[in-house]
């Protein structure tokens, strides 16, 4: 056929056409095979495996006798899983099923990274667990993770000294990216959850487990089970601690007040028995995610519940600043303890006087701290000179933080010249200013805490202890992981004579003095001195810090009331019920035996 | 005449043709039997298994009849197509937005499928007594215009994969039969001149699938995700593959249709650069064997048949597996004898028995 060599060239030229096509296709294959093989494993790979952690339940709080203060509940999270980044719809759809808006959720997966599921709701009921579970196909890439979820068994007692724990914000996640943080972690943000975050936390796990293209598991292929993080014995008495609150809010309650404090420690030791703060807040109300009324409820409550006004509230300490004239007074000899002055109503340079302006008259180093006279211990800051005062301020840890287990502490303030001079415009010191600070007022300022380490300081015999409110570290097993022993700061440097002159006319304040009306017929001898810091803002403030028994102490309790007026009013009210719990004096049937293994605590 | 039978039976390509066979109901085993529940586990393979059966059964019993006998069905055959499509538009039910399926008893049967094997009849009847006469567009137009007709059906529906494979079909035919070269330039400048009226025709989903063909991170989770799950399922194949089985691309249902148009990608995974190049050779056995017997075939008819028989193969395989490694648009067109489906396995099988009757019926070896 003749057709057959015109076309055959045609016919060669269609057959190198068809082996081209196969040659194309076999080295586009060899490319992607074999060149770019491991990139596009890596990419399969990443496509089927999802690590789902698991969160390392936190450290339990136990009190000291180990009763549960702060512990963990099962709880249910809505997440979505990070790689197979859900539709609008779906989006959409979770919105409105845990009530959270759509811009959150999508701020939520911008700024998420790696491959953590993203945690839009925590804490959610069992019936959103349900509809989720239930209805799969329409929550494609969400997910529900259990995850251990704070809790708060006190409600808010204790509410200061625990803390708080939330999402670790941008900011916090910026400092601790190096310490194994990650975004999504839940890390403690106030209190001791803050301060023994670390601890707490313990190590997270996790599953590598295969899922399907909708993001359902189909095999477990690795595991790493989470270590929880170490529990934590705590120095606090959760009865004493309860007694405490309820005797505050009491007296809050009864003469109208809004803000107050207390701290109740063991002056042997440094041991924080008790420490309350109010306003309070509810720590339950971070562990699931703050609703923003929650949260502005706390935010413009004018008392500022969220701050501990045990360590961070600053008041002038008023007269309960005798202790420290009154012991500079007799360490450096300006005066005998037997020396009378003459109290006219008012100071003979100065005409300053008591507050409501009676005359005790020839009055002794006793009588006066017990009376709480301030025209003696005018004379007594006239003789010291205010540098003097401010060297004894200082030796009582007055104006630094006392150093307690707690975040966010003030330093307070002692009364000096050179801080006159820095922020006056007229930095001249005045003997006035002296006279002032001599009877606590003026510059002075002091937390609640430094109130009650001046307080142990002179029941402990001159011996300053570091405050502290965790006593032990344990592993989940019960072993001791780490203990914390007591730890004396310094020692006033006086004389035990002079101490027991202060001793003496403190426990005249609760037998004769200013606050004996209160503590008359109390079975166990108390060391007292009440307090009113004159406040420009409104009404004074109350204090009253103690300490008992007095032969061998072991309770030592300041309390403040803001805008309560008189201590002996306001605050030793408080003061007296918590001295009474602290020795079993509230309880009616309190046999003998259990009073006496109280005290000797 | 048995013995003459057998010495003009192509042996090669029914090997080639029963390797890619096998190939394909191993494949649709593994790529169907981990979302199939219980009984029915194996239900995809034992249907294309049958209907394998049937149509080689069948095509052994068309051995029996010349091809020559299609000449004269040629033009019957070509109204036959036509009116197959135009039923198509008026009954059929549609699927991803284009109209594709008529039901026929139990089976849905796809006609674009049968009419592409139809077109190569039609066609070869009408270029018979045009070889070597298509110098100019006087002698192309009608040409045109036979072709044109069935491929705006097919296009309507629509289903732009069809269409393409229509114009390789005529483009091969054409160019064996001695087509002017000047003229065929001239074809594919007036084919890429109609491009935006192609795009006139598409869907919004086909128009994103050229987008995406530029670039599948246009639409990474719509529809460029196809393109991104069957490249991933291919590379991580590696040189050996994950065993058959064992991709976790296509067991885990990343990799979508993973029976019919995106098979190959199965193949890539789970056997491998190897699977991938024994695959690719068995289909070059069968275009070249189909390029010999267009070479021996002892008609014109017949050597126009087996051209436009290879040229849609060839198509066929060039786009779907250029598809599923990201070198072609997404056109939804199956591979052939590997795909699921019993339209287009039974067309293909129907067009190889053609290649093997116009084999055996070649009189170069009459002596």
């Amino acid at each position: 056929m003749n057709e057959n060599d015109d076309y055959s060239g045609r016919l060669r030229a269609f057959g190198v056409i068809v082996v081209l096509v196969i040659a194309v296709l076999i080295g586009r294959a060899a490319y992607l095979q074999v060149y770019e093989g491991d990139y596009f494993a890596q990419l399969a790979d990443g496509n089927r495996i999802r690590i789902i952690p698991s969160m390392a339940p936190r450290g339990t709080f136990y009190d000291r006798n180990g009763e549960v203060l702060v512990t963990n509940r099962p709880g249910f999270t809505v997440s979505l899983l990070p790689l197979s980044k859900p539709s609008p719809e779906v989006i959409q759809r979770v919105s409105d099923l845990v009530k959270v808006p759509v811009e959150e959720i999508n701020k939520k997966i911008a700024a998420h990274s790696g491959f953590d599921p993203i945690r839009v709701k925590q804490d959610v009921t069992p019936d959103i667990v349900d509809i989720v579970e239930e209805h799969k196909d329409e929550y494609p890439g969400v997910v529900i993770e259990v995850q251990p979820i704070r809790n708060y068994i006190l409600k808010q007692m204790g509410a200061h000294i625990f803390g708080y724990v939330s999402e670790i914000n941008d900011a916090e996640l910026e400092k601790k990216k190096d310490e194994g943080y990650k975004s999504g972690d839940i890390i403690g943000k106030f209190g001791l959850e803050k301060i023994y975050d670390k601890e707490l936390r313990g190590t997270n796990g996790g599953e590598q487990v295969e899922v399907d293209v909708s993001g359902k598991p189909v095999q477990i292929i690795g595991r790493k089970d989470p270590e929880a993080g170490l529990d934590m014995q705590l120095t606090i008495d959760k009865n004493l601690q309860e007694a405490a609150e309820k005797a505050v809010d009491d007296q809050l309650a009864q003469i109208h007040a809004n803000a107050a404090a207390a701290v109740v420690m063991n002056p042997q030791t440094g041991e924080i028995l008790a420490m309350v703060s109010r306003p309070a807040f509810d720590p339950n109300l971070f562990a699931h995610g703050i609703s923003s009324k929650d949260w502005n409820v706390l935010n413009n409550n004018p008392y500022h519940p969220m701050d501990n006004k045990a360590i961070s509230g600053e008041y002038p300490p008023g007269s309960t600043f005798k202790i420290v004239t009154g012991t500079a007074a007799l360490t450096e000899g300006v005066v005998s303890p037997s020396e009378k002055i003459l109290d006219t109503g008012h100071h003979w340079i100065i005409p300053k006087g008591n507050s409501e302006g009676e005359a005790l008259g020839w009055i002794n180093f006793e009588e006066a701290l017990a009376h709480s006279d301030n025209v003696y211990f005018y004379e007594m800051g006239n003789r010291l000179g205010i540098d003097r005062l401010e060297k004894y301020g200082r030796m009582f840890g007055l104006g630094k933080r006392t150093g307690i287990d707690l975040p966010y502490e003030a330093d307070g303030l002692v009364a000096n010249k050179e801080y006159k001079k820095k922020w006056f415009d007229d930095g001249e010191w005045y003997l006035s200013e002296t006279f002032d600070a001599a009877i606590g007022q003026g510059f002075n300022l002091v937390t609640p805490l430094q109130a009650c380490m001046v307080m142990s300081e002179i029941a402990a015999d001159g011996k300053r202890y570091k405050p502290h409110l965790v006593s032990a570290l344990k592993y989940p097993d019960g072993t001791l992981a780490e203990s914390f022993e007591p730890v004396v700061l310094s020692q006033l440097d006086t004389t035990p004579d002079i101490i027991h002159l202060i001793q003496q006319g403190l426990r005249g304040v609760t037998q004769y003095g200013t606050a004996a009306s209160a503590f008359r017929g109390f079975p166990i001898q108390i060391a007292g001195k009440t307090g009113t810091a004159e406040n420009s803002q409104g009404r004074d403030h109350g204090w009253f810090v103690a300490y008992g028994p007095f032969d061998n102490p072991n309770v030592c309790v300041a309390v403040i009331v803001e805008n309560g007026g008189f201590g002996a009013q306001s605050a030793v009210p408080i003061g007296r019920k918590i001295l009474e719990a602290a020795f079993g004096l509230n309880q009616p049937q309190a046999d003998d035996t259990q009073t006496k293994n109280k005290a000797k605590n | 005449m048995t013995k003459r039978f057998f010495r003009r039976t192509d042996f090669l390509l029914i090997a080639a043709t029963a390797g890619i066979l096998i190939m394909s109901l191993v494949i649709i085993g593994s790529a169907t039997h981990i979302n199939t529940p219980g009984q029915e586990r194996y239900w995809y393979v034992q249907r294309q298994g049958i209907f394998a059966l049937v149509n080689i059964a069948f095509a052994a019993f068309l051995m029996n009849f010349d091809y020559k006998m299609l000449q004269g069905y040629g033009n019957k055959l070509y109204i036959f197509n036509i009116i197959l499509l135009l039923a198509v538009m008026i009954f059929g039910h549609s699927a991803l937005g284009a109209q594709r399926w008529i039901m026929i008893g139990p089976i849905s049967i796809q006609p674009s499928e049968f009419s592409k094997i139809i077109m190569i009849v039609s066609l070869a009847t009408m270029l018979n007594d045009r070889v070597g006469k298509i110098n100019n567009l006087h002698d192309l137009a009608p040409i045109v215009l036979y072709v044109g007709v069935p491929f705006l059906l097919v296009l309507k529906q629509p289903d732009l994969g069809t269409s393409l494979v229509f114009m390789a079909i005529t483009l091969g035919m054409l160019f064996v039969s001695g087509i002017n070269l000047k003229l065929l330039g001239g074809l594919f400048v007036a084919g890429a001149a109609s491009t935006p009226l192609l795009w006139h025709f598409m869907k919004d989903y086909q128009k994103m699938r050229i987008m995406v063909f530029m670039d599948p991170n246009v639409d990474p989770l719509g529809s460029g995700y196809h393109i991104i799950q069957s490249k991933i399922a291919i590379g991580s194949g590696m040189l050996f593959g994950k065993g058959l089985f064992q991709g976790t691309q296509s067991q885990l249902n990343f990799l979508p249709e993973n029976h019919t148009d995106f098979i190959f990608a199965v193949v890539g995974e789970e056997l491998g650069f190897v699977g991938v190049a024994f695959l690719l050779l068995l289909y070059l056995v069968v275009l070249w064997r189909g390029v010999c017997i267009a070479r021996d075939a002892g008609d014109t008819f017949g050597r126009l048949l087996a051209v436009g028989i290879t040229s849609m193969l060839a198509f066929h395989v060039l786009v779907n597996v250029g598809m599923t490694m990201g070198i072609m648009p997404v056109t939804g067109i199956p591979l052939p004898l590997m795909s699921y489906g019993v339209s287009s396995l039974t067309t293909n099988i129907l067009s190889v028995a053609i290649l093997l009757n116009i084999q055996l019926r070649k009189q170069k070896l009459l002596f």
